[in-house]
């Protein structure tokens, strides 16, 4: 379970940042080593959302700075709505 | 606010209130009149006129409205969307856009577009857009903006 969501997670990670998925190691700073933004942040955002099914409030963002951070978010969101 | 917008059921104002929501001006303000608008939808109406400056060049003989401007209409309908949600906040950039066209517009259409947020936060956000004339869908969008702080944060 944990691992499918690691996959599909790198994967929109990797669509939205237009690199490819060996590129963005899982505990690497999106924006500090990886060259996102904070808009393609906020798109990765809004496809986690429709997605999963999940809302997730404005200060979240900061906090989604690896893919595995953003799993763990995920995880915890997709708990709270069961 | 202005009053008049008190007086209509869906909150509907013309091009001098639009004016008051959106920096763009003539011979670039895409939208004529806004129909609805709330923080979770705005609808708003271009009419496409063979007065149209742009006609002129695109194309000699064959007028078509240029796609880029399409997408302008929809940024601007998106603009007073975000603004139903941060009415202080100030003007934002393209960051980036998804569209497809499907039909093209012509002198004498009426644009009739719709925007909805996808998500809407302050300085960003991304909402979807769709331009019909009559029942046909003609283009549609997705749009995500935001201020120059946000793009180099």
């Amino acid at each position: 379970m944990a691992r499918s969501v690691q996959e599909e997670v790198l994967e929109i990670v990797a669509t939205v940042i237009e690199k490819n998925k060996g590129e963005i190691p899982l505990d690497a700073h999106l924006i500090q080593d990886v060259g996102a933004d904070s808009m393609m942040a906020l798109e990765i955002l809004a496809a986690l959302e429709k997605k999963y099914r999940i809302a997730v409030p404005e200060e979240k963002l900061k906090e989604m700075t690896t893919v595995n951070k953003i799993v763990q978010m995920v995880m915890a969101a997709k708990k709270k709505n069961k | 606010m202005p009053k008049e917008r008190k007086e209509t059921m869906k909150n509907s104002f013309g091009s001098e209130d639009i004016k008051k929501l959106i920096p763009q001006r003539f011979p670039f303000l895409m939208i004529d009149r806004v129909m609805e608008a709330s923080p979770e939808k705005v609808v708003a109406i271009k009419n496409v006129t063979a007065s149209e400056q742009f006609f002129k060049g695109h194309f000699p003989g064959q007028p078509i409205m240029p796609g880029v401007l399409i997408i302008e209409a929809m940024a601007q309908t998106g603009i007073i969307l975000y603004k139903q949600i941060f009415p202080n906040d100030k003007v934002l950039f393209l960051v980036s856009v998804k569209s497809r066209f499907s039909k093209p517009v012509i002198p004498g259409d009426q644009m009739v577009i719709t925007v909805e947020p996808i998500k809407m936060m302050s300085k960003m956000g991304i909402f979807k857009a769709v331009v019909m004339i009559e029942e046909h869908k003609v283009a549609e969008a997705e749009i995500a903006f935001g201020s120059q702080d946000a793009k180099s944060a």
